[in-house]
């Protein structure tokens, strides 16, 4: 989708109580009033669905990526197949994606992208940021990663091989980072608190401890 | 080719590799309809009424004006209301009856 | 210990697969982006078609998503498969790395083992 990105124009309202709903807020009152009504969703499910939504945050790609740092069993698990080693750890999918989970190594840097809309892990790291969705990273991620990359800060060694993961169809992914030198007494929750949501998506990777 | 045809082949959403600008790395706070919405695809998606691939499909079916000029689910919203009226399973009447009421009723409650 | 009875080799069993069962590409094939021009909807982007890659791995059996599109979501399924394109490949005059490359998966009907 060619993305004229409207953000900027969507100052948050604190509290939108008295503002007029806009056109679209009014499409979308009306086809869930009806779509309820007719009994094609329940009522309810979709208040249920946004807590769903809220609950999935990178906390919880955190957290796998910490126990994969952390349990070697757990890490050849989650790299054969990533969907099971999830659920496993109690992460639910509530749709038919498949999740590949890309390790990071001192030879290879994994980046995803996807370059004809949105699709992104959002059962392990929540809502894709706006950037994300937008045309210069979804042009540019599989054409340039490396200018790419460094906009957001991130250089990457010619010695080391970049992956450009874009994906068309039923399979996720999620960056597996590098754990950085220095963690290796780290508790799980200390490494998970190192994991940013940038570093699976791969635009970033973890600064190694000082 | 002749530059129609080129609009046919090659869809909006089709943009790997093709010039683009820097990256701002913008972000905002779902509203509470965005959210709403977010929340009825997956619905819609789990019940089997709209795929998601069914609604990149009729997102890409607004044409790029239309997509460049709407936000993400602005266009996700009158997609869906299309996709409905194809699988007769809203009439474009009954929408436009209901939208017209939900105005109303905000209209109907004075803001001090 | 070791009891021979319990070592004993899986049992065999000599099996038919269904059509379509087993998927017809495997990793280490050499392949090629067909071109074709879907009127509508499609999920296989331009930047790749005609481009020569590698299969990386078999992804399970679904359904076309270029039909499911238009609403199938029963019927006949096919495999997808996650393909290696080297990104000098995809773009001539590539200023990265030569061992930089593309991961991408694509639905079997596109793809002509070469």
């Amino acid at each position: 989708m060619e993305t004229h990105d409207h953000s900027h124009d969507h100052a948050h309202i604190e509290n939108p109580v008295d503002a007029a709903p806009g056109y679209y807020e009014v499409m979308e009152t009306a086809v869930r009033e009806l779509l309820i009504e007719k009994q094609f969703i329940g009522r309810g499910e979709i208040r249920r669905q946004i807590e769903v939504i809220d609950s999935r945050t990178p906390a919880l790609g955190a957290k796998v990526v910490a126990h994969a740092w952390a349990d070697p069993g757990f890490r050849s698990r989650l790299l054969a197949d990533g969907r099971a080693a999830c659920e496993e750890f109690g992460i639910s999918f509530y749709d038919d994606t498949r999740l590949i989970v890309l390790e990071n190594t001192h030879k290879v840097h994994n980046l995803i992208v996807c370059t004809l809309c949105s699709c992104y892990p959002r059962t392990v790291l929540g809502l894709p940021p706006d950037w994300y969705k937008a045309k210069p990273y979804r042009a540019r991620a599989v054409k340039e990663p490396r200018a790419v990359l460094t906009e957001f800060g991130t250089d990457i060694p010619d010695d080391v091989e970049i992956r450009v993961s874009d994906s068309t169809a039923i399979v996720r992914y999620l960056v597996l980072p590098r754990r950085p030198e220095g963690t290796e007494n780290y508790t799980e929750e200390q490494l998970a608190a190192l994991v940013t949501r940038d570093t699976m998506i791969g635009v970033a990777t973890i600064n190694t401890v000082k | 080719m002749s530059s129609t045809e080129s609009l046919i082949k090659h869809l909006p959403n089709d943009i790997g590799g093709m010039p683009a600008d820097r990256i701002e790395q913008i972000d905002h706070i779902l509203l509470p309809w965005e959210k709403r919405c977010h929340a009825l695809a997956d619905v819609l998606d789990f019940h089997k009424i709209i795929s998601t691939e069914e609604k990149r499909r009729g997102v890409e079916a607004l044409g790029s004006d239309i997509i460049g000029k709407l936000t993400y689910y602005e266009r996700w919203i009158v997609a869906f209301s299309v996709i409905l009226f194809e699988k007769q399973l809203l009439q474009p009447e009954e929408l436009a009856l209901r939208m017209a009421e939900v105005e109303k009723r905000h209209q109907r409650e004075p803001v001090l | 210990m070791q009891d021979s009875s319990i070592t004993a080799a899986k049992p065999q069993v000599s099996l038919l697969k269904a059509l379509g069962e087993d998927p017809s590409l495997q990793v280490g094939d050499v392949v090629r982006v067909s071109v074709r021009y879907p009127v509508g909807h499609y999920r296989v982007p331009t930047y790749v078609r005609g481009k020569q890659g590698t299969i990386e791995a078999v992804i399970a059996p679904a359904i076309n998503n270029e039909d499911e599109g238009f609403g199938r979501n029963s019927g006949l399924k096919g495999y997808y498969y996650r393909v290696a394109i080297p990104l000098t490949v995809l773009w001539p005059g590539y200023t990265g790395q030569p061992t930089d490359g593309l991961r991408i998966e694509i639905f079997e009907t596109w793809l002509e083992r070469i």
